[in-house]
């Protein structure tokens, strides 16, 4: 990128964005929603339906990076590329083993929920967790 | 076979003058590296909402399949596209040095973020009117966590916006000003990434759990 030009409307990252490229990528990420929310008013199974999303919802992240943010490995945004890159496995790693962790957790120190008498509370109510209840979970 | 000469004191071991950035794309940059430290709250906000929406921490309220509602979420996903359509827009016409252009993107997108903020705290109000308020339940706490974090960084933006246009009509398309217009843009359009994965992970894998 050449650092000699003295109008700033001249930077690459203001001249790369077109109405063309702007308009597929709203459009695609209607599409991909629309196609996932209809996906979601059938009555499939959670993993195959967990799965299509999951497909639709990459496409739609892939068409907002790739067109609303314009990354890809030109000289002018190659380092956000790879940044976002580097990102993102870090993104995936905290959700996915906190829920890892907390799964176990769970199974192999919690009551189910229709044991402890707090969690048929009616609706609207302020009461917290009973003793007997306290008790039984620190027994 | 070729000899390596030894660095001393005339060596020269790098042009510092080959690879200079201008200052906008300096300040772009920055400004991405901090959205993506942004985008770890709100992993740490998924990664609690994943631990909060099981059954054991509804206390007996509400869970995702009865707060949220698909179709209505689906509604706030184009609101907000729509919103990232119209700032980008803006910043075509940017590229065209068009004051008006850039003027009326902005607020086109600062009126469909006001509404999409709007919808948001409905349906917040509307749920504490039911006493299904923040501290009904771990899961309602996370659920009004997630919805207001991400409200609060609409809120912002279009704050921002309203400052870009003062700034636009006082001092021009200055390098500070495009820079701040450029910021703004993946600002704006980082909302609606992080909305996507929000309206998935809630509205439709959670409301069928």
């Amino acid at each position: 990128m050449s650092a000699h030009h003295s109008d700033p409307l001249d930077n690459p990252e203001v001249q790369q964005g077109t109405t063309l490229r702007f308009a597929v990528a709203f459009l695609a990420s209607v599409l991909f929603m629309g196609a996932a929310l209809l996906v979601s008013q059938h009555k499939l199974p959670f993993l195959e339906f967990a799965e299509i999303v999951v497909g639709l919802t990459f496409l739609t992240l892939a068409a907002q990076a790739t067109l609303f943010f314009g990354l890809d490995i030109s000289r002018a945004q190659i380092w956000k590329s790879v940044s976002l890159i580097l990102t993102v496995p870090l993104f995936i790693i905290s959700v996915g083993l906190t829920v890892w962790a907390f799964s176990s957790l769970y199974s192999r120190t919690m009551l189910p929920a229709n044991e402890v008498p707090s969690m048929s509370m009616p609706m609207g109510s302020n009461a917290t967790m009973s003793m007997p209840a306290q008790q039984t979970l620190l027994q | 076979m070729a000899t390596i000469a030894k660095a001393g004191p005339n060596t020269r071991l790098w042009n510092a003058e080959a690879d200079e950035h201008d200052t906008i794309s300096t300040r772009t940059f920055g400004f991405w590296l901090y959205m993506l430290s942004d985008a770890l709250i709100f992993t740490s906000i998924f990664a609690s909402y994943a631990v909060l929406s099981t059954p054991m921490n509804l206390a007996g309220g509400p869970g995702p399949a009865q707060v949220t509602n698909a179709v209505e979420g689906f509604w706030q996903t184009l609101i907000i596209l729509g919103s990232v359509f119209a700032y980008s827009q803006a910043t075509v016409a940017l590229k065209n040095g068009s004051k008006a252009g850039v003027a009326a993107g902005i607020l086109v997108a600062m009126a469909l973020g006001v509404a999409f903020v709007s919808m948001g705290w409905h349906d917040l109000a509307a749920l504490t009117a039911q006493g299904n308020g923040y501290s009904r339940s771990a899961y309602l706490s996370i659920f009004f966590t997630l919805i207001a974090t991400h409200g609060l960084h609409m809120g912002i933006g279009i704050l921002w916006m309203l400052i870009m246009l003062v700034q636009i009509a006082r001092f021009g398309f200055t390098a500070d000003v495009v820079a701040r217009l450029l910021n703004l843009r993946m600002f704006w359009q980082f909302q609606a990434t992080i909305w996507v994965l929000v309206y998935v992970y809630v509205y439709l894998l959670g409301g069928a759990a």
